[in-house]
């Protein structure tokens, strides 16, 4: 079942396009990315979801509700961490959970989060006397409180160090596991690749595809590279240049470098392993999700 | 405790830690103590100022700066994505400055009727409508600063920028019968000038001018819906 659909949603600033045709749907229990970089019409997108911006056009329900009309009902089931928002510098940490908590009909025990995200010894402590990782944990818990169906996620990791980025996406699979649905937004394609089940490629303003992170991947019709080392003589050049996929075979001296598009790779090994030749130092470039970002948009992500 | 108990309960919370809470009701206890060694028993001009002077603070100085911090940090913007709606927050934040005057108030009625001496009228409806409409201009230019300031730091400057002017015309830096006649004419009619005029009325026993409670109301109803006109919540 799907709990989000978005259909045709357009946002207009004066005369700048921010949105225009965005299509998308969410299915329940699963990690949806919202990826693109700064300025792509993510926020405005998921905005409009939460029900803090109208669109200009187009329609969204999200658990069958409309997010402006039955906005009341919506806010009990929703969870929001947003981008750029602080918290009274006073206020301590279970004073806020504590008091997000009251917002809602059936809220979670603050209790609980607390000790989930690691917070359990600075329960007591003011919110300006938090670590950047600790204040974004504190977020998260906060979007957790009201026990949403849904959770909205918006540059979950930024500014935290590679540590707490992991931990941080180890308790999001948590989020998950426990059957809330999880929107995504993120500039950082290793987080996306990590932890997103499917991905909306956001680009001006539009969605240039929707895929699993391995598909989009797999998608890129563009040439990449393998390299390996002979062991011992052999003609890599009449050996390889056949093969389906392969667009080049350069050697230097027992360096070979293979130059292709789609699976060249195993056909590649296929053929030495056939022959007997015996390689070393096997690479095959690993391509990501920037790759996928290039080869859809034609220009490079940052 | 429903969402607005609690909220009302954690916001008192955070307006007793902050600090410039205490200066607000520190600095006019301050001028009253300093001042109040010269005074004759039964002194009706020391008391009105200090009044004034709290007031004007609470609402140029705290008002705006809590709201528009409020504003500046998106507590307001998250709160919107809660089940409560944001407009509470702003009731409750006006309540709690309410009590902060009220405390700075009550503060140097309590200190100045004891300790030293000097007047106090009786709980007439004069007082009250003096307090409450000069509590309602202050607290309108507060909120019209808290509506057009980008963010907390501005509106804080904004208030204190504002601040010293008025209370110089308002008489509070010195007496108004040594000011140059026609600055003590136009500060009659600021709000602050007003606000201490009305007071020092009440205090010397009389009725305060009905033209200056209106000049009062007037700045109240006008700003506030200046401020209700250009406020954001983000």
């Amino acid at each position: 079942m799907a709990v989000i659909e978005v259909t045709g949603l357009a946002k207009r600033y004066a005369d700048l396009t921010v949105l225009d045709k965005v299509s998308f749907s969410v299915e329940e229990g699963e990690i949806f990315g919202i990826l693109g970089p700064n300025g792509a019409g993510k926020t405005t997108t998921v905005e409009c979801v939460e029900g803090l911006r109208q669109a200009d056009s187009g329609s969204i329900r999200v658990l069958g509700l409309d997010p402006i009309k039955d906005g009341r009902a919506l806010r009990e089931q929703i969870g929001v961490q947003l981008q750029h928002t602080q918290l009274p510098e006073n206020i301590k940490v279970w004073e806020a959970l504590d008091l997000y908590a009251s917002f809602y009909a059936a809220p979670r025990d603050w209790r609980e989060l607390v000790e989930q995200w690691g917070l359990a010894d600075k329960r007591d402590a003011r919110f300006g006397k938090l670590s950047g990782g600790q204040k974004q944990r504190l977020f998260i818990a906060l979007a957790l409180i009201g026990n949403p169906r849904v959770a909205f996620l918006d540059e979950l990791t930024t500014g935290l160090d590679p540590q707490a980025r992991r931990a941080t996406w180890e308790l999001i699979k948590q989020v998950r596991a426990s059957g809330v649905t999880v929107v995504l937004v993120s500039h950082f394609m290793d987080e996306v690749e990590e932890l997103c089940d499917r991905v909306a490629v956001f680009d001006r303003g539009g969605i240039v595809a929707i895929d699993t992170p391995r598909g989009l991947i797999e998608g890129i019709d563009a040439e990449h590279q393998m390299r390996f080392t002979l062991m011992a003589a052999a003609d890599p050049e009449a050996l390889l240049a056949d093969l389906p996929g392969v667009s080049g075979v350069v050697r230097d001296g027992d360096r070979v470098v293979v130059t292709g598009r789609g699976d060249f790779a195993t056909a590649v090994t296929a053929r030495l392993a056939r022959h007997h030749v015996l390689v070393s130092d096997l690479r095959i470039d690993k391509r990501t999700l920037d790759d996928a970002f290039l080869a859809l948009t034609g220009r490079s992500f940052n | 405790m429903t969402a607005l108990a609690k909220l009302t309960a954690v916001e008192l919370k955070l307006l007793v830690r902050e600090p410039g809470s205490m200066f607000t009701v520190l600095i006019p206890l301050f001028i009253l103590v300093v001042f109040g060694s010269s005074i004759e028993p039964g002194d009706t001009m020391l008391l009105p100022m200090a009044l004034a002077i709290a007031v004007g603070l609470v609402g140029l100085y705290m008002l705006p700066t809590t709201l528009a911090t409020y504003r500046e940090r998106g507590i307001l913007r998250r709160l919107s994505t809660t089940p409560l709606r944001p407009v509470n927050m702003l009731v409750v934040q006006l309540l709690m400055q309410l009590v902060l005057a009220v405390a700075a108030c009550g503060l140097l009625l309590v200190v100045a009727g004891t300790v030293l001496g000097a007047r106090l009228p009786g709980a007439g409806w004069a007082v009250v409508a003096t307090l409450l409409l000069g509590t309602a201009a202050m607290f309108s230019i507060g909120l019209l600063i808290a509506s057009l300031a980008a963010n907390g730091r501005t509106a804080n400057g904004v208030g204190v920028l504002l601040y010293f002017p008025m209370a110089f015309l308002a008489g509070l830096m010195q007496p108004a019968n040594q000011m140059p006649a026609l600055l003590a004419r136009i500060g009659e009619y600021t709000p602050l000038g007003a606000f201490r005029q009305s007071l020092q009325d009440v205090w010397a026993g009389g009725s305060p001018s009905v033209v200056l409670l209106g000049v009062m109301a007037a700045y109240a109803v006008v700003l506030s819906a200046a401020a209700a006109r250009f406020f954001r919540w983000e």
